[in-house]
């Protein structure tokens, strides 16, 4: 009897190593300047011909759902992810994989949204001591990118982007689609290009925002033109 | 097969001893008085024990909250005053630091949606997050604040009675901050009283509530004498403070001047007046609205200056006196926490 029961015991483990190994799918974020790999602190040039370094990049992605070509979707729940590009580990989202699916689009959230924003004293990446939260004015900050650039005119050259809010008529939250047309096993390379945020702003004149409003509104939609299928 | 029933047994018991280590708290619950409406408060993100309780009462009165642990919740919040800074017009932080408002009462707080002069924090269990990282105020940040607090003996064990282990993290602060706060309820004052129908007005305060119902009560609605709103109740902006309150934090130009409308309970004690402290006495302020010049960005319920008589003012603060509650006010659960 105790025999047959090792050997259920040991059966189901086999069946949980399988499921995590090959029936997962990692969603990998990747920070760029140019197409070519961002490393931070060190110098780019804008096609605004600003000379930039960036010191920290980092981005609430929520809400997280994925499409299969036969139009199946899968909805993770409780779905909040920081990444920070401080942390490696942070930019690699994994998720549960039907084998014989195939993804055609992964959808998520650039911020987080306004329920989410009115909870309370939340953990795990909504911690508020993750350095990407108000106090002064309740609310998550959904993507903060901070760096320097002889362009500003600022203490320290400093630029500084703080970019949330989730009251209308400045809810800063922005919804992504990303079509995956790579069929790759179990990865989703999805590309972030600070080049294309920092070729519409203009450093001289904005150099830091960190209110919710009309400015956060305009930098949130430009943001959202970071992300891209690599 | 007689394993498998010994394993089962296990199991049970440990289930058992598992279930019971998580009720070792003791649940306890907001009494919501007769006629009240249901408090914002979603305390099911939050159930209410003693330990929690006890936890944040020992928290809010722990100067360990500021950077250089000289400040707690309670310097500028006194529950003799109704947990208002009394005699100070701009509360003052750390180092001497002064800030631009006069610290609120902390009066009834489940049934608040906004919090601050101008609302800026959404949710009772975030607004610790505030005093403690205001530069003016604690100038702390959260994290260190865990980081003293893991260093210390004592808050490991009611951590751990309160939360069934002595992980010790910024949710669980806050919560437990939440636990103390959102049970400072008044509801036992002489006006209370008079709604039980457990004894009567006397002939001036009566005259008083009369005035009160007519002038006041559209925007300090009964029975919480506040409508949890902002509103420009008329006071031109301080020069130095620059304050347009809640419109930094909509960003509508409607909203300049406006500031929340605070609760009259206990408001004989919660002097100095207004966000700024700017009226010593319950009589100044009353004399504002006596005389108040209504324009377009006054509240509707100011069209006009009460011009009330000398006699009537009197009978007018004589009212709000009744709003007073002893029992709340010199509650020994809401005390300093004596070891």
């Amino acid at each position: 009897m105790s025999k047959t029961l090792l050997t259920v015991v040991l059966w189901l483990c086999c069946i949980t190593v399988q499921a995590q190994s090959k029936d997962s799918v990692t969603v990998n974020f990747k920070l760029f300047f140019d197409h070519k790999p961002l490393q931070l602190k060190q110098s780019y040039v804008t096609v605004n011909k600003d000379t930039v370094t960036i010191s920290t990049f980092k981005c609430y992605v929520s809400d997280i759902a994925i499409q299969y070509t036969d139009q199946t979707v899968y909805h993770e729940k409780n779905s909040h992810h920081l990444l920070d590009s401080e942390i490696p580990n942070s930019m690699q989202i994994r998720f549960p994989q039907v084998k014989e699916k195939v993804i055609s689009k992964v959808i998520f959230k650039i911020g987080i949204d306004s329920i989410t924003n009115t909870s309370g004293a939340l953990s795990g990446d909504l911690d508020p001591v993750k350095g990407m939260y108000w106090a002064w004015q309740s609310g998550y900050i959904n993507l903060k990118i901070e760096g320097q650039s002889p362009s500003c005119k600022t203490r320290k050259q400093q630029f500084q982007f703080h970019l949330g809010g989730y009251l209308p008529p400045y809810n800063a939250l922005r919804t992504k689609v990303i079509p995956v047309t790579i069929a790759n096993d179990n990865t989703v390379n999805i590309g972030m290009d600070l080049a294309v945020f920092l070729a519409e702003v203009n450093l001289a004149i904005t150099p830091s925002v960190m209110t919710p409003g009309k400015t956060a509104m305009e930098l949130a939609d430009i943001s959202a033109k970071m992300f891209y299928s690599e | 097969m007689k394993k498998i029933g010994f394993i089962l047994g296990i199991a049970v018991i440990g289930w058992g001893i598992l279930a019971f280590s998580n009720n070792l708290t003791t649940p306890i619950y907001l009494a919501i008085p007769k006629g009240w409406p249901k408090p914002h408060y979603n305390f099911k993100q939050n159930p209410l024990t003693e330990e929690g309780f006890q936890l944040g009462r020992q928290l809010f009165y722990d100067p360990i909250l500021s950077r250089d642990n000289t400040i707690s919740c309670s310097s500028c919040h006194l529950q003799a005053t109704g947990f208002a800074h009394v005699d100070h017009d701009l509360s003052h932080g750390i180092e001497g630091r002064i800030g631009t408002r006069n610290a609120p009462a902390l009066i009834n707080l489940a049934w608040n949606k906004h919090f601050h002069w101008d609302g800026g924090v959404n949710n009772l269990e975030v607004q610790a997050l505030n005093p403690i990282e205001n530069p003016a105020e604690m100038d702390e940040k959260m994290e260190n604040v865990i980081a003293k607090l893991q260093q210390r003996e004592d808050y490991k064990l009611l951590f751990k009675k309160a939360f069934g282990d002595e992980k010790i993290t910024s949710q669980r602060v806050l919560k437990a901050l939440t636990q103390f706060t959102v049970q400072l309820q008044s509801s036992n004052s002489k006006y209370d009283q008079v709604k039980r129908n457990e004894t009567t007005f006397s002939h001036q305060e009566a005259n008083g509530y009369a005035l009160f119902q007519r002038h006041c009560a559209g925007c300090h609605i009964e029975p919480l004498f506040s409508s949890d709103s902002f509103e420009n109740n008329g006071l031109p902006v301080d020069a130095t403070l620059q304050d347009y309150g809640r419109v930094k934090i909509t960003g509508f130009e409607k909203d300049a001047l406006h500031f929340k409308v605070p609760t009259l309970r206990n408001i004989q004690f919660t002097f100095p007046y207004m966000h700024d402290g700017r009226f010593k006495t319950l009589t100044e302020v009353i004399k504002h609205y006596n005389t108040i010049q209504p324009n377009q960005h006054t509240a509707a319920t100011f069209s006009k200056p009460m011009q009330l008589s000398d006699k009537d003012r009197v009978d007018l603060v004589v009212f709000l006196q009744t709003l007073t509650d002893k029992a709340f006010l010199f509650n020994p659960r809401y005390a300093y926490p004596k070891k």
